[in-house]
């Protein structure tokens, strides 16, 4: 075996192994909160024993087999919610686009920033049904309730990530175009909308996705769509009902998502990349 | 390879000028693309009942409610605590849970970690489908399955978080470098083991913060999840609701507004030194 | 075993890429241990597959290597694997041209990546290292003069520190042999001259055999006792730098001898800067701080 004993010239002192205290700490607080949150939840850990076999029976109810009579409600209702999350995503967007612009350092006056930045936090700490509730009084019980409510949660998420996005781009640019004496629409225009523009889409299709995924909530208050259905049929235990949406519901996700990771590739590497089965 | 013809075709000449190259031409793409976009905008309004004139004619009888909500029912506060107590509560051990379990499934997930295509692709289509179930239809299911109550709710996060953690640390483990993978490989060491020394420290910092991050998520999720019977404050929503009690709705959503703020300044500074 | 070099033969080896393309074709060489062989080429020419072949990261397509008593054969054959693959694997270390540490965690962390082949999957996972490992990966940091930095992140290091903690982490395996895959392509002039030394010290006091695939000449020539020239996957020219003449080096580059092809000459205005600085270096590490670049 090698021997690697033999000692180089002049060996300078080995370090000592350095211990963080605050990282220790941190950890220290992190774990005292689980076990604190373990211990006091009321929650029945036994029940966790028939899991297994509760969860074989209503498997076995929702899908062996599902309502097949009920695919084109499923599809309707599943159809509608993402009609939701479109017309949420389109709102959002057009209204969060020059907001993240004047929430953006640099690109408006800080008096104007700081105000914007704390309304998009504030947004995004209200969950989209919430939003909902308020504002079904003004808008009625429709499905255009709950993309409004979706069109205000994605101005919360859009807006910072904008904001974020455009205070991130390349000190170059910017540079350049003021350089040039152009005033602060052409930096916008030339020196940050280029660099940021392919981060901006990808958000954009990122929350379209995700709005996809909230607009199910959004049928339990009354404004359609998946989560109706799914109230109304687990209301009766019609579980083979559920079955069918939930199947409906998979399908179509994880066809949007299959859809929007190649826009967002063609975006992001300029070319079309066809997405494989199961990528 | 922005302009795909003028990479395929090479770069086409000026008639008028020699030497200048002629602008390459999108017009049609980008204008297909447009056409694409508002067609799909129309049908999706028509489909979700766009109806601005409802807007002015509720305006009167809705400005009621809001003046209501603008004064919230301080004095409701104690009946809102354990609720928030157990959103609370749900939210921790649900994203404990939660990232425990992704961290393995991460690296099964990811092209740069598995070497076994099988494998790979099995997981990731596992993983798909169990992104794109709702965190409401897990909650929904999972209340009868399991009852009631906050049992059921944690569950359900649990399942939303795997979702989303393994997808976004999988993808980060695709997107770093091999290299040092490559080294451990070529020293000897099985997959798990140079995966374990080479990639998992280099993926800590972004797995800490997207655990940061879904914790803030849950704590959104668990406040609603609750209207299926889920446990947490939704239960809660749910009654006020019903009965059409603006103030005191008023006093949850505020009491939401503050934990989250409060949490994501707390998470945020955490995010900072743990990275 | 006495010598602690392994000696490697290559029994008329292929290598074809799925896409077609041919990186070997029909090598037979035969080193002995304890020998420090420089391999010189153009980009393309085989130096990276001839290299990666040896301790099978690029596998073979026919014929037969043997590095000490692990054997590795073409397709169809009984091909090396799993564990005994891991095991050949491990009495060779590998040193890279992009040094390949992870460079989010501390540098001892690196090293002990050496380690991962003999320790238990416990001690992997849970990073609890025996004693004896740690104190293996120390002295082989010491080795390399660097050993001042081991709590620091390898992100810290400069270029040349990176590189000697990447053969700390190969002298941490305690190896037969060493394979350098153009090591010192990412360093400067100066930086280069210490990272060769360092593995012509370790070929000389440890005895363990060194295959180095280096894209300038001078310093093939310089630092190794053997000097083999592939050009499209061949051997064209084998045996000690000193005869490696004018005709030679065109036989291996196909064209005549650029400034391009010698480090110290690059770019010429800079030579002298460089030798300056050199010679500076040389003290430093004759003083045993050489770290401290």
């Amino acid at each position: 075996m090698t021997e690697l004993k033999t000692q180089p010239r002049l060996a300078p002192a080995r370090p000592k192994k350095p211990t963080s205290m605050l990282r220790n700490a941190l950890w220290l607080f992190v774990s005292l909160v689980i076990v604190a949150a373990f211990w006091s939840v009321k929650i029945k850990w036994s029940a966790l024993g028939d899991f297994p076999t509760q969860l074989l029976k209503y498997i076995g109810l929702m899908l062996v087999p599902p309502d097949w009579s009920k695919f084109g409600e499923a599809f309707s209702a599943t159809i509608l919610s993402v009609q939701m999350a479109w017309i949420g995503t389109v709102l959002g967007i057009v209204v969060s686009l020059p907001l993240s612009f004047l929430a953006s350092r640099g690109l408006a006056p800080r008096v104007v920033n700081a105000p914007l930045r704390l309304i998009f936090a504030v947004i995004r700490a209200v969950p989209e049904v919430v939003i909902a509730i308020l504002i079904l009084s003004v808008t009625g019980l429709t499905p255009f309730t709950g993309a409004l409510a979706l069109a205000v949660g994605s101005v919360g998420t859009l807006g910072k990530w904008g904001y974020e996005a455009f205070e991130g781009v390349d000190a170059g640019p910017k540079e350049a175009v003021r350089s040039t004496g152009g005033s602060t629409l052409a930096l916008i225009r030339w020196g940050v909308w280029p660099s940021a523009a392919p981060d901006v889409f990808s958000f954009w299709l990122y929350r379209f996705e995700i709005n996809v995924r909230a607009s199910a909530i959004l049928g339990l208050i009354g404004a359609g769509g998946i989560g109706k259905m799914l109230q109304d049929n687990v209301q009766f235990r019609n579980w083979d009902a559920v079955g069918m949406l939930l199947i409906v519901v998979i399908a179509v996700t994880m066809g949007i998502d299959q859809l929007s990771g190649a826009v967002r590739n063609r975006l992001i590497h300029g070319y079309w990349r066809i997405p494989k089965a199961a990528r | 390879m922005s302009a795909g013809t003028a990479g395929k075709t090479g770069i086409q000449v000026s008639p008028a000028h020699p030497g200048r190259p002629v602008k390459p031409r999108h017009g049609a793409q980008v204008g297909a693309a447009v056409v694409v976009l508002a067609a799909i905008t129309v049908w999706a309004g028509i489909g979700v009942q766009i109806n601005i004139a409802a807007i002015w004619e509720n305006w009167s009888n809705a400005s009621g409610n809001i003046i209501q909500l603008l004064q919230p029912d301080y004095g409701f506060f104690p009946k809102v605590i354990p609720a928030l107590v157990e959103t609370l509560q749900m939210a921790v051990i649900a994203t404990a849970v939660g990232s425990a379990l992704s961290l393995p499934l991460a690296f099964l997930a990811s092209r740069a970690t598995n070497p076994r295509p099988g494998l790979l692709r099995a997981t990731r289509l596992v993983m798909n489908i169990v992104r794109a179930v709702p965190d409401i239809l897990y909650a929904a299911i999972l209340v009868a399955v399991v009852g009631v109550g906050a049992l059921s709710g944690v569950m359900a996060l649990i399942l939303f978080n795997v979702g989303i953690i393994v997808k976004l640390v999988s993808e980060a483990l695709d997107g770093e470098d091999p290299g040092a993978l490559e080294a451990a490989l070529a020293a000897g060491a099985s997959w798990p083991k140079a995966n374990r020394a080479a990639m998992l420290p280099q993926i800590l910092p972004s797995f800490a913060s997207q655990v940061l991050y879904t914790f803030e998520l849950n704590i959104r999720a668990s406040t609603v999840i609750g209207l299926v019977g889920a446990g947490g404050l939704g239960i809660l929503i749910d009654n006020v609701r019903s009965f059409f009690r603006y103030h005191e709705l008023s006093m949850i959503i505020l009491s939401i507004l503050a934990l989250v703020l409060v949490l994501e300044s707390v998470s945020s500074a955490l995010r900072r030194k743990l990275v | 075993m006495d010598s602690t070099g392994a000696d490697i033969r290559f029994d008329d080896v292929s290598v074809t890429y799925p896409n077609g393309f041919t990186g070997l074709k029909g090598i037979n060489l035969s080193i002995p241990a304890g020998e420090m062989v420089g391999i010189v080429g153009l980009s393309g020419a085989g130096k990276s597959t001839l290299v990666r072949t040896i301790n099978g990261l690029v596998p073979i397509t026919s014929g037969r290597i043997s590095v000490g008593n692990h054997q590795l054969t073409g397709r169809g054959e009984a091909q090396l694997r799993g564990r005994d693959l891991r095991e050949l694997r491990s009495n060779v270390g590998m040193v890279f041209q992009s040094f390949n540490l992870a460079r989010r965690t501390t540098v001892i962390n690196n090293v002990l990546m050496g380690r991962l082949y003999h320790s238990p999957a416990w001690r992997t996972l849970l990073g609890a290292w025996k004693n004896d490992d740690v104190e293996l990966a120390m002295s082989a940091l010491e080795r390399v003069e660097i050993v001042q930095k081991a709590y620091e992140k390898a992100s810290s290091l400069s270029g040349g520190q990176q590189q000697r903690v990447a053969i700390a982490r190969t002298l941490a395996q305690r190896p037969k042999v060493i394979l350098a895959d153009e090591p010192v392509a990412s360093l400067d002039p100066p930086t280069s001259h210490v990272v060769m030394r360092d593995l012509q010290r370790i070929n000389a006091e440890l005895g363990i055999t060194v295959v180095v695939n280096l894209h300038f000449l001078d310093l093939a020539r310089r630092y190794s006792d053997r000097l083999i020239g592939l050009r499209s996957g061949e051997v064209v020219f084998d045996g000690p730098g000193a005869d490696a003449d004018e005709s030679v080096f065109e036989s291996i580059y196909g064209r005549s001898l650029t400034a391009e092809d010698v480090l110290d000459a690059k770019p010429v205005l800079d030579t002298e800067v460089d030798l300056n600085a050199e010679v500076e270096l040389d003290a430093v590490v004759k003083r045993g701080a050489g770290s401290e670049l």
